[in-house]
């Protein structure tokens, strides 16, 4: 594929991503008084966020031990309500870890 | 006023940072990817200017690799993965300050990201305009260079690390979930059920064969999200409750 057709499917890409975020942001201005809906869409972020991350965690390492003890910090110091830079940077060190102890084996 | 929002753009930018470090070593991995595949500097940013995606920019590069020709199908792909964002976005749309601007909420809509969207969807209150640019800000910036250090220095990290990298986007998304569901049995019923239903579905080859894991994301929130909303309303007397403001 040449350059030319490369930045046009990148652009229609965007484009078509830029759509679906803009959209809703800009013409659902009114408040939602439906209660049902209401609720929906306060269960959406919890609902996706969670889909997007489990089963994925467990891949995103090179090894799916090290990654289960990444995603078990992460979820024991966010019960214990620390910081995103604290849950992140220590699931990452302790893969690190993990990964450099299998490694000895 | 003039001091309110800065404070609040300050407010945003802080909560950008943890964002903008987890992309870096994303972005590093692509721009390697991107020289891999012969792809040239200028265009692979641009590229990721126009998309500012991590998983839409691995999408082209898959399809620059794997020589494919087909615009439409990815395109198609592409969408669905995308389909996301209009839950995110219509679910965001009630927590912006009903004086934002259209052009404001144009502006933030290209930046907005996963990451941002769990990020302020944890803040008290309406989000403000400063806040949100605030917010912004530094992902984006902090994504560009981390794709310029992979384009430059392909060996700029060793495998070990990059592979430990490679969790930190979701234990953040971890971070963002897990501590809302402390006190409050809906939000934690509603966890626990897409992760069970995503997982299940996610490992069923035969559901995989004609299902990809967009439909699945999709098709499992959007089922949670009815779920909770039949068995735990939410209103304003329950409110605080459920929300389990701490």
């Amino acid at each position: 594929m040449d350059n030319n057709a490369l930045v046009l499917a990148v652009f229609l890409m965007g484009g078509t991503q830029y759509l679906l975020k803009m959209i809703p942001l800009v013409f659902l201005k009114k408040k939602v008084e439906n209660k049902f809906l209401s609720s929906f869409l306060f269960y959406i972020p919890y609902a996706v966020l969670t889909s997007m991350t489990i089963p994925e965690i467990f891949n995103s390492t090179s090894h799916v031990i090290s990654a289960s003890v990444g995603a078990l910090i992460a979820v024991i110091l966010g019960l214990m309500n620390q910081g995103l830079i604290v849950v992140s940077l220590s699931a990452t060190v302790a893969v690190f870890i993990v990964e450099k102890i299998m490694n000895i084996f | 006023m003039e001091a309110n929002s800065l404070r609040l753009f300050k407010k945003g930018f802080s909560d950008g940072i943890p964002i903008g470090i987890g992309y870096v070593p994303l972005m590093v991995a692509l721009g390697v990817m991107a020289v891999k595949i012969g792809l040239g500097f200028g265009i692979s940013q641009l590229m990721y200017c126009l998309l500012y995606s991590g998983t839409g920019m691995a999408a082209v590069l898959n399809l620059v690799s794997s020589g494919e020709m087909m615009v439409f199908t990815y395109l198609l792909t592409f969408c669905i993965v995308n389909c996301r964002y209009v839950l995110l976005s219509i679910s965001m749309s009630q927590k912006l300050d009903p004086k934002m601007s259209t052009f404001s909420r144009m502006i933030f809509a290209f930046f907005n990201t996963d990451e941002i969207f769990a990020v302020a969807m944890q803040q008290k209150g309406f989000l403000q305009t400063p806040y949100l640019f605030g917010i912004s800000l530094f992902p984006f910036l902090a994504s560009v260079v981390g794709m310029f250090l992979g384009l430059v220095f392909t060996n700029f990290l060793p495998a070990s690390v990059s592979s430990a990298f490679g969790i930190l986007l979701y234990a953040m998304l971890l971070a963002l979930i897990v501590p809302p569901m402390r006190g409050s049995r809906a939000v934690s019923s509603v966890i626990l059920l897409a992760a069970g239903i995503s997982t299940l579905l996610e490992c069923n080859p035969f559901i995989r064969r004609f299902l990809s894991s967009g439909w699945i994301m999709i098709a499992c929130s959007v089922f949670t999200a009815l779920l909770g909303a039949v068995f735990f309303p939410v209103d304003s007397s329950n409110k605080k409750e459920i929300v389990n403001e701490q």
